[in-house]
């Protein structure tokens, strides 16, 4: 008897767990019960985002609402006029996507003209007109919180629909990157239904649950915990902007939240994820080891996706240490960036020397170009002149993985190039200390001392986990083993207050994004003017973290401002600016943020590939990553 | 029954001075991190578009603003205190403006399903077979038991989740290794929802109850051992009384106080969450809320979550003291 009460109440405490459960994920209930996802249909991508703090939340224009973005929202739902792959793209990196054609400003950038594609339907059947737009610029101007306000009420002074597919804009001020807004370059200003939040009373408080929907799917089920969401393929698919790409192959998607990188491995070993966002260097190479259909970017080491991001050592220019140039350069010279690479990477890095990402079309743009430039470049030590570039230090990396990685490792030197970049700068330890004694430095024992008498000693802030981590760990051996007391930091608030309110001496992160797909720089450049310089004490606003002015970048960036953005003088003012970089060194350069994102062909081929068909971004909580739908093939594999 | 209506009105007082104490010093705690919620969503809005410095400006006034972190600390004090009276602890900052209790009661119940399940087994088995150790001492099979005890005790918890992963999600894969139902199925009562959760349980709670089981054997078997050698076990031993009476009442009744006041406060702490459970497993729960509202600078959350651990643990104790007369005639007498 006692038996079957213990089992009883072991019975009720069960269900009234469960039971709390299943009453407790509201809004679930009326799903149907049972729904199954032909796997030969199904696309099953890798969310890197934490599972969603506000699940039920779709209303991405309101900021900081809890509302997951790269859920498959704005890469399956939400659109906007412009898209900029960081890649080759399908037919060029620029995509015209709601807009009929590229924008078009008047002589002095104080108007834009846009003009919109016809017979494009929101999901329950509406067509999107300019009203749509219009209403997306004006609700968040009048709506200040939401993510676009700020932008647009600074930019804009009226914009109204001349006709159904038309949008004119006239700006407060002159402003030749104004498209940008509406450019997606990981996301951008999305555009709102205006029949929908029209009938809204508070725009801030709607959920948008269910989003309706103006990409090629719709939102089939969600969990009421945030960890997975399912969308399927709208029967109207072609009356979406994405049609022109093709008809996107899986009929459904499911973007699954999996915070731990050993459980995503796994779970595309079992054939249970189809594309996954990142994970460590070690984790890919057991990947490949394990999967025989799985690869990243690249067929075989590095493998790795270089994203538009430079990871780098930022100075702060507001600490009297890093004032003077030769410091800097004596700094960057002191390390080995072979090191670097093994100890960050495991040598699956994309080394750069100079202060531009080498990704996307930047290679072609900028590292080639430069590479006679940077091959002659003569730095005077205070001893002697020197030409502290070596254009091997990618091949000689190469040879260094060969013997572990055996075929993996490409052999052709352009194949090498892209994948473990041009050159950097050698380690001179000699010029190095050139530099420092012409600077006032001396050195005392192995302890280099400031010209005031005091050891030349910092902290390096520094992620607290990952290969960034790793790379700050290292360049702080190799400044100390030089006779610098450097100590490396974890620091969590890195980017939240540390690099913002300028309480840092150094700092591995970056400062440097750029399109990626496109050489024009104004992405983070404009926000380096010195018009934006904070005090010592006060908030540096994103991006200039190193706080560093020169008047010869202000005029580099005041020129951009008024050069259209198609122009090919950016190119030329992109060069400059690197020419400066190099000068100064405000910053080190050190490589690429390279993601290890893989996928798996067991059930869909198609992927886009970095030697055959670099076609679009792998990493898939880019928005720009949903045209990568439209190319991918079932191998009929159940 | 005048001195226990006393004594209990005494210890509710204490229960409402340790509320007090307990939830505002989680309000100072939450309100000195140094992270702040405007600077991580203007992170996340800006940091991969083209957002002018103007505009970020604009934005962290306007956010400021809404959040209410413009106004005095002590006047948010005093603001929380006013809300936490009636149950209310303000908007999510991470989830603006869902309100910070909504988001704790979608995580609670994952959280007090499998921890207060796995918790009450772990005490129950840990406890049955620590006693039953300890009075019969040499019995081969409960120090069998004893030694794999004490061998898998100090591995850490996460080197085991990570073994249940690999074993049963790789090398073996049978079970769910990620989330906490099939995305097939639909939460409701129907046999499919219930048999996919409690599939999709079997690994974390096996690992939290392997972890867990360890320390509760060993302390009630060092409990029993210093009881077996206690005069009225001798007594009654040479009394003729009968052995499972002896150990039943006489031996692990005794020995269960403490483990009780215990299992009081383990099951109190369960509303902080379990995060390494939770990350592992992926499986959903307080802990990552936790997490991701700490990280988040989420001060709203943060406290609610703190108010349900300081009320559920003040709760408990409470609760425990209460029955602790009952239990223990010692306790009534004082």
């Amino acid at each position: 008897m006692r038996k079957l009460k213990a089992l009883l109440a072991s019975a009720v405490l069960a269900s009234m767990a469960v039971g709390g459960i299943a009453t407790g994920q509201e809004g679930e209930a009326a799903a149907p019960p049972i729904t199954e996802f032909p796997r030969e249909q199904t696309l099953i991508i890798n969310n890197p985002e934490q599972p969603a703090t506000n699940p039920p939340m779709f209303n991405m224009w309101v900021a900081g609402n809890g509302a997951a973005w790269s859920n498959g929202l704005h890469q399956l739902a939400l659109d906007t006029l412009w898209f900029i792959d960081p890649d080759a793209g399908l037919d060029g990196a620029l995509y015209n996507q709601l807009a009929a054609g590229p924008w078009e400003y008047n002589e002095d950038f104080t108007e834009m003209t846009v003009r919109l594609r016809e017979g494009i339907l929101w999901s329950d059947g509406e067509e999107f007109t300019a009203d749509d737009v219009v209403f997306t610029v004006e609700t968040q101007m009048a709506t200040p919180g939401m993510v676009w306000s700020a932008p647009f009420s600074e930019n804009v002074e009226s914009v109204e629909a001349v006709d159904d597919y038309t949008v004119h804009f006239t700006l407060k001020q002159p402003n030749s990157r104004f498209h940008a807004l509406f450019s997606v370059r990981w996301n951008a200003a999305w555009i709102m239904p205006e029949h929908i939040f029209s009938e809204v009373e508070d725009v801030t408080a709607f959920d948008f649950n269910p989003p309706v929907s103006l990409g090629p799917y719709t939102l089939h089920s969600f969990d009421p915990n945030g960890y997975w969401y399912i969308w399927e393929k709208r029967e109207d698919w072609d009356k979406t902007a994405i049609a022109q790409w093709g008809e996107p192959g899986p009929q459904y998607v499911i973007y699954r939240s999996i915070p731990s990188t050993d459980n995503r491995l796994i779970e595309m070993v079992n054939g249970n994820l189809d594309m996954i966002h990142d994970l460590t260097p070690e984790g890919m190479f057991s990947l490949v080891q394990q999967s025989e259909t799985s690869r990243g970017w690249f067929p075989g080491f590095p493998y790795a996706h270089p994203d538009p991001t430079l990871p780098m050592v930022i100075f702060n220019h507001q600490n009297e240490m890093f004032q003077d140039k030769r410091v800097r350069w004596a700094l960057a010279l002191m390390l080995d960036a072979r090191a670097i690479s093994m100890a960050s990477y495991r040598g699956a890095a994309t080394l750069s020397a100079i202060a531009i990402p080498p990704t996307g079309t930047h290679p072609r743009d900028y590292h080639g170009p430069l590479q006679d430039w940077l091959i002659d470049y003569e730095l005077d030590t205070g001893s002697r002149t020197i030409k502290p570039y070596d254009p091997t230090i990618g091949l000689q990396v190469a040879d260094m993985v060969r013997p572990q990685f055996g075929d993996e490792v490409p052999t052709d030197e352009e194949a090498i190039r892209t994948a473990f970049g041009y050159g950097w700068w050698k380690q001179d330890i000699e010029a190095a200390n050139e530099l420092l004694e012409a600077a006032g430095f001396t050195k005392q024992g192995n302890q280099w001392m400031t010209p005031d008498g005091q050891p030349f000693a910092f902290t390096l802030n520094t992620f607290t986990e990952g290969v960034i981590n790793r790379m700050g760990t290292i360049i702080a051996q190799q400044w100390s083993q030089q006779g610098i007391q450097v100590t490396a930091e974890a620091d969590p608030q890195i980017y939240a207050s540390s690099l913002p309110l300028g309480n840092y001496a150094a700092a591995t992160a970056w400062s440097i994004e750029t399109w990626g797909g496109d050489p024009d720089l104004s992405f983070f450049l404009d926000s380096w003017h010195s018009d934006y310089l904070a005090e010592p004490g006060e908030r540096q606003t994103a991006r200039n973290w190193q706080r560093w002015q020169d008047p010869r970048l202000d005029e580099i960036i005041e020129e951009v401002r008024q050069t259209e953005f198609t122009d090919p003088r950016n190119l030329e003012l992109g060069h400059e600016f690197v020419k400066l970089m190099v000068d100064e060194m405000p910053i080190i350069p050190v490589m690429s943020f390279n993601v290890f994102s893989a996928y798996d062909t067991r059930y869909w081929t198609g992927f886009p590939t970095a030697e055959e068909n670099p076609y679009a971004n792998i990493v898939t909580n880019w928005a720009n990553s949903k045209y990568i739908l439209t190319q991918l093939k079932p191998t009929q594999q159940q | 029954m005048y001195d226990y209506l006393i004594f209990a009105l005494k210890r509710f007082l204490q229960l409402l001075a340790v509320v007090f104490a307990g939830i505002s010093a989680a309000f100072l705690v939450s309100h000195l991190s140094p992270i702040s919620p405007v600077e991580t969503i203007i992170g996340r809005v800006a940091g991969q578009s083209t957002y002018s410095p103007g505009a970020i400006n604009s934005l962290r006034e306007t956010l400021t603003e809404i959040f209410g972190l413009n106004v005095p600390l002590h006047e948010q004090y005093f603001n929380f205190l006013g809300r936490f009276v009636v149950g209310d602890l303000g908007p999510s900052l991470i989830a603006f403006p869902t309100p910070a209790m909504q988001l704790v009661m979608l995580a609670l119940p994952w959280t007090v399903g499998l921890l207060t399940l796995s918790t009450i087994f772990t005490w129950l088995v840990g406890n049955i077979l620590g006693g039953l150790a300890g009075y019969y001492q040499n019995s081969r099979l409960l120090k069998a038991f004893g030694v794999v005890a004490i061998g898998v005790q100090p591995i850490p918890y996460y080197i085991v989740a990570f073994l249940m992963v690999i074993i049963f999600g790789f090398l073996w894969p049978v079970l769910p290794i990620s989330g906490g139902f099939a995305m097939n199925v639909r939460p409701s009562w129907s046999p499919e929802f219930v048999l996919s959760v409690l599939r999709h349980a079997i690994l974390p709670a096996t690992s939290l109850v392997i972890v867990g089981l360890g320390t509760w054997f060993l302390g009630m078997r060092a409990l029993v051992s210093n009881i077996v050698t206690e005069d009225y076990v001798t007594y009654a031993e040479l009394a003729g009384v009968k052995r499972d009476r002896i150990v039943g009442s006489y031996v692990i009744r005794n020995a269960l106080v403490p483990q009780l006041t215990a299992l009081a406060m383990a099951l109190g702490g369960i509303f902080s969450g379990t995060v390494i459970t939770e990350q592992v497993f992926a499986y959903p729960g307080l802990g990552s809320l936790l997490v991701r509202a700490v990280n988040g600078g989420d001060s709203a959350v943060v406290l609610a979550v703190s108010c349900i651990a300081v009320v559920a643990v003040a709760s408990a104790i409470f609760l425990i003291d209460m029955i602790h007369p009952l239990l223990d005639p010692r306790i009534k007498a004082e």
